[in-house]
């Protein structure tokens, strides 16, 4: 069980950069998502914390001790990464024997360790198998079996379920929680999918351009997103991110007005609201647009509307249905409306 | 109008298989045509007059086996090309690795400096390899043949195989290095047997090339302790027998049979080897 500390960590290619000043605290038995999308430093940031990649500057610290000169092996971490990386020549068994026998671990014990890591995952019968004899699921879980069988100190897991189907993705979530606060292993999972950080994730670390953008807990960074672009990449449908001007407590832009803003001055801004803050035909309403799209989900019907130029997003009741190009009031969620700089994109009410 | 689709697909059927079975008689064709000379006597072969029903003899059989030293030649063969393609392998799998995986200045001119050494006629470095190996002591040896076997290939064996390690997702080394693999274990355990069709494929290209080479195992072997097929087949194109037609097509045939059932079990493999170069650089 392990502490890590990223400390000023950067990393150049050339003069290319990959990731850029980031610093984090991640407790013992922590869960920790890694979130942005392709190309943010995310995998770049986790590769480093392995092993694999060297920092340009900065310093990795396991339990306080620094990591930057020790070699992958000597790291007592395990990666389980987005293809599986299984071993193709060796059977499932010998996947998952592999760490031990690197590790020198006495012959019966490894035995007994894969038996128990195979059960752990629900392979028990697969142990004589190829990797290419088994599903996409089971090749995971295979991954995952190598990874768990010697109890490193930390887990790394690279976008792991990227390669599955929507309804194992879900079943493979809620093992690996569950496989995670069984062992009580210090885990960094990277991703890109949402869902899998707000579902996992003790805290989660948004990134982009290299750069941390906000570290929370999975509340914290859907109720109080720190910029417009964790406001935009969280939540599906994103936050409705709308340029205006607040002028004498009022926020005004083409078909919206909101009076009794928290924002000081006369000064153009950005509002986020968020779809499901959203309410069509109820109370005063402060955004009035014309029907241009209508999306039944099942569980909801998702609106879009035509205010100006601008595509606002409203979630309506599940039996809302609505003629194209009729005029729609909607009224928002006072509480939950946010204010950005225009030209920093930062939080400012 | 199923009737009529099933009748159709069933005539091109027939229609591929007609025109693929003539494709290969005609390929097979001198083959065929060398094993009826070498099993027909001598005199028959050099009549003018066409002849509709040969003789069958085993006259060149005997005579390669009686007045030659086939079994040498054989056995110098096999052990010259066994000799280079396990030299030729051992050196190109680690060459290709450090080619395919590591990044370091001047890693693609060298590989290209490698491959470069095939383009030169060998006629050029003939005489100079002659010196070396005569100094070396080496000459009428099967150990020179095993050097200069390997030296040919190993360019083409070390291209092959850092094709097939190119295939190799970087995921499976940075896993093995993570379960505590050293890089010779990960090259050992990891990616010699993830790429072993390709190791297998360029073993098999060296040995068809070593097979046919002629040029310089006639200039380092004089005698029939360092002769091989290819070599002895030139010998029975000279001296007062003048060129004996059923020895040489006998012998062509001899050589010719187990490279074929070699090539044909691994043809998969071998099309891509062959390919090589052409979709990936």
């Amino acid at each position: 069980m392990a502490r890590i500390e990223l400390s000023g960590i950067q990393k150049k290619w050339g003069a290319v950069w990959g990731v850029r000043d980031v610093n984090i605290d991640i407790a013992d038995q922590e869960f920790v998502v890694f979130l942005g999308p392709s190309g943010c430093g995310k995998t770049t940031t986790m590769r480093m914390i392995a092993g694999l990649e060297e920092p340009s500057e900065g310093e990795i610290r396991m339990d306080g001790e620094v990591m930057n000169e020790v070699e992958p092996r000597d790291r007592d971490v395990a990666m389980v990464f987005q293809g599986y990386a299984l071993y193709p020549n060796m059977t499932i068994y010998e996947n998952i024997r592999f760490p031990l026998r690197m590790r020198g671990v006495p012959r019966a014990e490894q035995d007994r360790l894969v038996r128990r890591a195979a059960e752990l995952v629900e392979l028990g019968g697969y142990l004589d198998r190829k990797p290419a004899a088994l599903s996409g699921g089971q090749r995971q879980r295979a991954a995952l079996g190598r990874a768990i069988v010697r109890q490193p100190q930390v887990f790394l897991m690279d976008e792991p379920l990227s390669n599955l189907d929507a309804q194992l993705r879900q079943a493979m979530r809620v093992q690996i929680k569950h496989l995670q606060r069984q062992l009580k292993i210090t885990t960094v999972y990277v991703t890109h999918d949402q869902i899998e950080a707000m579902t996992l994730a003790d805290r989660i670390v948004v990134m982009q351009g290299g750069m941390i953008q906000q570290i929370g807990t999975p509340d914290q960074i859907y109720s109080d997103p720190a910029n417009t672009f964790v406001a935009g990449f969280i939540g599906a449908p994103p936050m409705n991110l709308i340029e205006g001007a607040v002028s004498g407590g009022v926020f005004r832009a083409s078909g919206i007005e909101v009076g009794g803003v928290a924002v000081s001055g006369d000064r153009p801004v950005t509002l986020g609201v968020r779809p499901e803050d959203c309410h069509v035909g109820q109370g005063e309403p402060h955004l009035r647009g014309a029907v241009y799209g209508v999306e039944p989900t099942g569980e909801a019907t998702y609106l879009t509307l035509k205010a100006g130029e601008k595509l606002i997003e409203v979630k309506a009741m599940r039996a809302y249905r609505a003629a194209l190009g009729i005029t729609e009031a909607v009224a928002f969620d006072r509480a939950r409306l946010y204010f950005f700089d225009v030209e920093t994109g930062q939080r400012i009410g | 109008m199923a009737e009529v689709r099933r009748r159709r697909k069933r005539e091109s059927r027939v229609l591929r298989y007609v025109v693929l079975g003539g494709w290969a008689l005609f390929c097979l064709a001198p083959v065929l045509w060398f094993l009826s000379i070498g099993l027909r006597p001598r005199t028959e072969i050099i009549t003018p007059q066409p002849i509709y029903l040969p003789t069958f003899s085993l006259d060149a059989w005997r005579m390669i086996w009686s007045d030659w030293p086939m079994g040498a030649y054989l056995r110098n063969s096999v052990l010259a090309i066994a000799g280079s393609v396990v030299i030729s392998v051992s050196l190109a799998i680690p060459a290709a690795y450090s080619l395919s995986r590591y990044r370091y200045r001047f890693r693609e001119d060298i590989g290209f400096y490698i491959l470069s050494t095939r383009m030169m006629a060998p006629a050029i470095v003939a005489i100079p390899i002659f010196f070396l190996f005569r100094n070396m002591g080496l000459l009428d040896t099967i150990w020179a043949l095993m050097l200069i076997y390997a030296a040919i290939n190993l360019s083409l064996v070390t291209w092959i195989i850092r094709s097939y390690m190119l295939d190799i997702p970087p995921e499976l080394e940075d896993a093995a290095r993570t379960d505590g693999a050293s890089d010779l274990r990960i090259l050992w355990e990891i990616i010699i047997p993830a790429c072993l069709p390709g190791i297998i494929t360029a073993a098999v290209i060296a040995a068809i090339f070593a097979i046919n080479e002629f040029l310089f195992t006639l200039l380092i072997a004089s005698t029939s302790s360092a002769y091989t097929m290819s070599v002895a087949l030139a010998n029975f194109t000279g001296g007062s027998d003048g060129v004996i037609y059923n020895a040489i097509a006998l012998v062509a045939f001899i050589a010719f049979v187990p490279v074929f059932l070699v090539v044909v079990a691994i043809q998969k493999h071998l099309s891509r080897g062959l390919t090589m170069g052409a979709v990936k650089g």
